[in-house]
């Protein structure tokens, strides 16, 4: 893998941190929905991040030298099995029977910091994307 | 007789020097892009140590002989770093540093590199006439 | 032809001259100079194979590569100077008069 390859490395890791921010977003957005096409409430959703392992790695190198699994993908978007809160309003007409309405287990401020998360991880691979194209670039100037 | 003249120690060593420095880069990256990765844990190589080894696998070779593969550095996990809940080490201020290391050792290594070359190709372009 | 089998084109009165190796102790001009371009002929297509690895992301180091250009070319300059000194140190000499 050289630095050409790299760039894949680091591209695969810039679109799993912008499906997250996705999420996020579509998070945000259904924070009040209390009735969704399936049923119920919207419930929160959650990208888990996966290494991707290694094309045709040998297996005696593998256990010299443990070189790291290149790129990253989303492995899947599970939704938060935490519990939906309820809350009494009768007059909603998605209250059930005594009078609660449950709502999605959204919190605004967990969702920033996850979307800030997502955003600074992005910079970080833009940063080493820009650095490969530095050196590749600088390599240039061996040639007389 | 070319070889020696042009495969001087000083261009050597500055091609291995910029082997390492690459091979730093890949981890890093690697790091970086496994940031929000469950269990992940950052890996990084000894740069001085390396280039040591390197240094070594290549006295190994007499002139004239093939050149072997490509460089493989031996990469080990970092040690120290702290482990958040889901298991993830990778520490996004050693990463930037190390980033911004890597980078300004490899413009220091291509320009090095350059001068070596212009230096040869004057040695071996601005030899007098034989009038 | 490629530019380097051009190398070997010498003047012909250089070739029929004694600059053959017909002793053995001294191998003579042409023989280094056919050594020398071999050596270089080896190292071009090294460049080659390393250069045409880069773009596809699994070959060596473009760094790498660009490092064995930089060394066949200065290796054929090289050339390129050893064979003109040669020509012209053939010409001086057939200049003299006795």
């Amino acid at each position: 893998m050289n630095l050409f390859g790299m760039l894949e490395v680091s591209g695969s890791a810039l679109s799993a941190e912008r499906w997250r921010a996705e999420v996020v977003s579509s998070n945000m957005a259904n924070a009040e929905t209390t009735r969704t096409p399936q049923g119920g409430p919207y419930r929160r959703q959650l990208v888990v991040f996966r290494g991707r392992p290694l094309p045709r790695f040998p297996m005696l190198l593998a256990s010299m030298r443990q070189t790291p699994e290149p790129g990253v993908r989303v492995d899947r978007v599970v939704p938060d099995a935490s519990p939906l809160p309820r809350r009494y309003e009768p007059g909603h007409p998605d209250a059930d029977s005594s009078g609660y309405v449950t709502y999605p287990n959204v919190n605004p401020v967990m969702e920033m910091t996850d979307l800030l998360s997502a955003v600074r991880a992005y910079q970080l691979n833009a940063a080493a994307v820009q650095a490969a194209k530095n050196m590749i670039q600088q390599s240039l100037q061996i040639l007389s | 007789m070319t070889n020696r003249m042009i495969d001087t120690p000083i261009t050597e060593a500055l091609g291995r020097f910029l082997d390492v420095d690459v091979a730093r880069y890949k981890l890093i990256s690697t790091n970086l892009a496994n940031i929000d990765t469950p269990g992940y844990h950052t890996r990084d190589l000894d740069f001085r140590a390396e280039l040591r080894r390197a240094a070594a696998e290549a006295s190994g070779i007499e002139p004239g002989e093939l050149q072997p593969a490509s460089f493989t550095p031996v990469s080990r996990t970092v040690r120290g770093l702290m482990e958040r809940p889901d298991g993830n080490n990778v520490s996004v201020e050693r990463e930037s540093l190390a980033l911004a290391e890597a980078q300004m050792k490899f413009n220091l290594g291509a320009q090095l590199l350059k001068d070596q070359f212009h230096t040869i190709g004057l040695a071996i372009n601005s030899g007098g006439s034989t009038s | 032809m490629n530019p380097i089998s051009s190398l070997r084109i010498l003047p012909a009165e250089i070739n029929s001259a004694s600059l053959a190796p017909d002793s053995a102790s001294e191998p003579g001009f042409r023989t280094a100079l056919d050594s020398a371009i071999d050596d270089i002929q080896q190292l071009e297509s090294q460049a080659e194979t390393k250069v045409a690895g880069v773009l596809g992301g699994n070959g060596a180091d473009v760094h790498s590569a660009l490092i064995a250009v930089e060394k066949a070319d200065l290796s054929f300059q090289l050339m390129m100077q050893v064979r003109n000194k040669i020509v012209s140190a053939y010409q001086e000499i057939s200049r003299m008069q006795f």
